[in-house]
């Protein structure tokens, strides 16, 4: 990698000296707990493909300074999208009007820029840096590929995203580090179709990878069978029942049950605030002892992970639930003072446009011990679902829902036909009380997730093995 | 801000590495269309939008954030001859500029040649003056203002009853945007809006169950959010209510939808009329342009010039003049919405329904949609519908307008002979668009306009419910 230790320094105008002037400003009034400036640069790149043609491509740059003062619970914060020392000095004259004292401490001694400790995606064949015609030429191969998969298929849209962002964090500590994240992401998504009957099938895939990971034939061809494979069942699905019934999540993305149902319930600033169904559960059982939960930001490669949050704590593996125990939360800076704990490495944000919350990273179920093929064979009356779209969750009543995109109908422990998508409803205290039992074959999602909270979104991960849970309500038509 | 066609001032006068004049977007979208020609482009157009926004919350009476933005972008698509690509950026020096735009003309020289793509064929003034759409601005609040609103309403709020046990806070809003939109053909027009948003979050405990709800308003103006207590009596009562649900039992029951949920409702059928969707083959409605796709009694305009609405505007996302519509008529589908693009693949003209993003070429979307209403009260619909099931919350994703299958997890009030008996939460309802639009049987007279898509209460017969 590059030196990114300079990133910024040559990217603000003026001088160096004005640039050390500006952020000596982080220096703190007296009730001041925390501050720190977030310098970001982003670079996007996007190509998408329908009707067997790569009709878009484009690129988008985005660069700002994030400012916030911290006292007790208020958080004072405003950004600039100007990279120049007065624009930063406004910005956090602006932010620091939510503490009293207005008035600067002395400035900070800052220390040079350190690279995190971690480093979980050496990237060395960056796809910004790759050709265009290289990156067109996949999604071309998906086209082909669908289509010669299923005369059925009658749509193929694809498209290719990366990402690489730079940021710098300047901490009230006087710290500074530095970090440059890749992303990467690739759609599938076909529509087959089948007399008037319509049906769709997609798969994602994406990391904080190289490019040639995504471009691997192997990986295009999984891609390509498996969209139009869902396609397939989708066409031949009959409607789905609807009640409560005893459901067997397949391993890999049916994790989102983990981020829906608890992991929302553990993130500090709710549990500070008394919001959440899981406050003051601490120490108490939570799922059945078959469950042990864990977030872990320290995977290598993985979308969810980093090597430092975005307040510079590096990330960790933490604990949420053993053995069927609740352990711990998800924490930033601020809530974990104010819990009087330490961050977990937890503290996210969308961009320099936005503050910091506790988000999760991974979220995963470590495996048990029982053969996945005997967990299917224990449903006398119920639903095997496989895949998912998206979900949601009330944290404070705790009720969730998500969305089964391939889904069967079991009857005496065999896969009767495939149904229908229907969401699936349940109460996130409750879940995973019922959680019967846990397969040995833990795996991780193929890295699509994106978790939306108070209007921000950042990358996230899963992880679950095959899973019976009692008593889900599934939302069927019949 | 009726502006007439430009003069083409050439901009070529910038020094190098100085910056736009940031004041001015139409400034700023003249000096990318003429780099893009510069660097081989044979046509172009541009969005430049800025904004400020300053948002305030409070929370148990104390102020929690202060959050201040300044912001503003500039994206632009290029044409080398029938290819395209896209490009956009917040830094505006003039070297990063002519560097983007040149990437962007040499992107789109690998794309693939579409006989369809293009700008639109002709440039035409704005359906509308823009000041007649968006009011002009009188009192703009301080930042104490700002709070002292918030305060009001989170104080009403942890008033009104003592089963309020907690707050998730107020918090009150403005933003002022600048949008400008110009091309190669010489279009280049703008307008600026605000908004103001109080909204306030409470929660409410009795026994071991703990329930939250909010409610919000926002508008054009200061005014709008005058009504502080209101407001937070109104979010106090609602989470109030909550308190007791239980499920009900499995079963196919009448459903009247509250107006909030009625407009999650009706946004769906705003996806699946897009003409986008049409030539993808991705929507339930392929081939039904004439044909009933709701009850007769349902009737949906579309009327980009609401004064003060959220999706008003007076020209589309690729510049053509916006117009009034009937899109169905007494059940029936008058028309799918179209761009330029999906317009021309489908040998159709645009509804002026483009929408465009900063880092997007355009899409197919909707200004303000409504759904006519009807004459009877929530009451009277209720009494209507006798025994069944009030919902006032949907949450998840189980929505595909390609097959038009609907699922999704509800909270709401169960009612017999038209009186509401307890909350209900945890169940999911079940079925698919065109069924329920058909059985919409009728709709209240409570319309009321809050955002782009509106609606009144909609009753709709026989829905899949699952609970116990």
């Amino acid at each position: 990698m590059s030196d990114i230790s300079r990133f910024f320094e040559d990217r603000v105008e003026g001088s160096q000296e004005s640039l050390a002037t500006a952020l000596g400003q982080v220096a703190l009034p007296s009730e001041v707990d925390d501050a720190d400036l977030y310098f970001e640069h982003t670079t996007r790149e996007h190509y998408s493909l329908e009707d067997g043609l790569v009709k878009k491509a484009g690129q988008e740059v985005s660069q700002g300074v994030g400012a916030r003062i911290v006292s007790g619970e208020k958080t004072g914060f405003a950004f600039t999208e100007e990279l120049s020392p007065r624009q930063i000095a406004l910005a956090l004259e602006s932010a620091r009007r939510i503490a009293r004292g207005s008035g600067g401490g002395q400035p900070l001694a800052l220390s040079r820029p350190g690279r995190p400790g971690l480093d979980l995606y050496p990237t060395t064949d960056l796809a910004l840096d790759r050709p265009v015609p290289e990156k067109i030429e996949i999604l071309a191969t998906i086209d082909r590929l669908c289509r010669k998969e299923s005369s059925r298929v009658v749509q193929v849209m694809a498209s290719l995203a990366f990402e690489q962002k730079t940021i710098q964090i300047v901490r009230a500590d006087g710290q500074v580090v530095v970090d440059r994240i890749p992303l990467t992401r690739l759609n599938v998504s076909v529509i087959a179709q089948e007399g008037e009957n319509r049906q769709t099938g997609s798969y994602g895939w994406g990391g904080r990878t190289d490019f040639s990971a995504i471009a691997s034939p192997k990986n295009l061809a999984h891609a390509c069978r498996e969209a139009v494979r869902m396609a397939m069942v989708n066409l031949s699905a009959r409607p789905c029942p609807s009640g409560t019934m005893d459901v067997v999540l397949g391993p890999g993305w049916p994790g989102i049950l983990l981020h829906e149902a608890i992991g929302h319930g553990l993130e500090g600033d709710f549990n500070r605030k008394g919001t959440s169904a899981f406050s003051g559960r601490i120490g108490q059982r939570v799922a059945s002892p078959l469950c042990t939960i864990v977030d872990d930001g320290t995977i290598p490669g993985r979308r969810g992970s980093l090597n430092v949050d975005d307040e510079g704590t590096p990330t960790q593996r933490t604990v949420l639930i053993e053995n069927g125990i609740l352990k711990g939360y998800l924490q930033d800076r601020q809530n974990a003072r104010l819990m009087g704990t330490r961050s977990t490495g937890n503290g996210r944000r969308e961009s320099y446009a936005h503050t910091v919350m506790p988000r999760m990273t991974n979220t995963v179920m470590l495996p048990g011990e029982t053969d996945p093929a005997e967990i299917l064979a224990s449903l006398d009356r119920g639903i095997y679902a496989v895949n998912f779209g998206g979900g949601q969750v009330d944290i404070t009543s705790g009720k969730f829902v998500f969305s089964m995109s391939e889904a069967y109908y079991v009857e005496n422990g065999k896969i009767l036909h495939p149904v229908k998508g229907a969401t699936l409803i349940g109460n996130g205290p409750d879940v995973l009380t019922q959680v019967r039992m846990v397969g040995s074959d833990m795996s991780l999602d193929s890295g699509v997730g994106t978790c939306g909270k108070d209007g921000q979104s950042v990358p996230v991960g899963v992880g679950l093995p095959t899973i019976r849970v009692d008593g889900l309500t599934v939302g069927g038509t019949t | 801000m009726n502006k007439s066609i430009p003069s083409t001032r050439p901009s070529t006068g910038l020094a190098k590495g100085s910056k736009i004049n940031l004041e001015d977007g139409e400034e700023a979208v003249r000096y990318i269309l003429e780099a893009a020609r510069a660097a081989g482009a044979t046509s172009a157009d541009a969005l430049y939008l800025s904004g400020v926004e300053e948002t305030v919350g409070v929370r148990k009476g104390e102020i929690e954030k202060v959050h201040a933005a300044q912001s503003r972008g500039i994206g632009i698509r290029v044409f080398a001859g029938q290819r395209q690509s896209s490009v956009a950026t917040s830094d505006f020096g003039t070297d990063h500029l002519k560097s983007l735009v040149e990437r962007a003309v040499a992107m789109a020289q690998h794309t693939a040649e579409d006989p369809y793509a293009g700008l639109p064929d002709r440039i035409l003034p704005p359906a509308i003056d823009p000041d007649r759409l968006f009011p002009e601005e009188g009192h703009i609040p301080s930042r104490d203002e700002l709070i002292e609103r918030a305060k009001t309403a989170e104080a009403a709020a942890l008033g009104f009853d003592s089963r309020i046990t907690n707050s998730e806070g107020a918090e009150c809003a403005r933003s002022r945007t600048h949008v400008v939109f110009g091309n190669s053909l010489g279009f280049l027009h703008g307008y600026r809006k605000s908004s103001y948003t109080l909204s306030c979050s409470v929660i409410a405990t009795s026994k071991d169950q703990m329930e939250r709800d909010y409610w919000y308003v926002s508008g054009p103006l200061w005014e709008s959010t005058e009504n502080s207590e209101a407001l937070g009596l109104k979010a106090a009562s609602r989470t109030v209510s909550r308190l007791g649900a239980r499920r009900i039992k499995t079963g196919t029951y009448p459903v009247i939808f509250d107006p909030e949920t009625a407009r999650s409702l009706i946004g769906h059928f705003a996806g699946a009329v897009s003409g986008s969707a049409l030539y993808r083959n991705a929507t339930y409605l392929k081939g039904r342009e004439g044909s009933p796709v709701m009850n007769p009694c349902m009737t949906l305009r579309e009327d980009p010039f609401l004064s003060g609405a959220p999706g008003s505007r007076p020209f589309d996302g690729e510049g053509l003049p916006t117009r009034k519509k009937t899109v169905v008529d007494a059940g029936v589908l008058q028309t799918f919405l179209f761009d330029t693009y999906s317009a021309r693949k489908l040998g159709r003209q645009s509804t002026a329904n483009a929408v465009r993003s900063l880092g997007d070429g355009p899409g197919v979307g909707i200004s303000n949609l409504i759904v006519e209403p009807g004459t009877l009260s929530q009451e009277a619909l209720l009494k209507k519908a006798g025994t069944g099931l009030l919902v006032t919350e949907l949450i998840g994703f189980g929505v595909s307008t390609v097959t038009g299958d609907y699922s999704r997890g509800a909270f709401g009030y169960w009612f017999e002979d038209g009186v509401i008996l307890h909350p209900v939460s945890e169940i999911t309802l079940a079925g698919t668009l065109d069924e329920i639009y058909k059985n919409v049987v009728d709709r209240g007279s409570d319309l009321e306009i809050r955002s782009s898509i509106n609606s009144p209460s909609l009753l709709v017969e026989g829905l899949r419910i699952a609970g116990e």
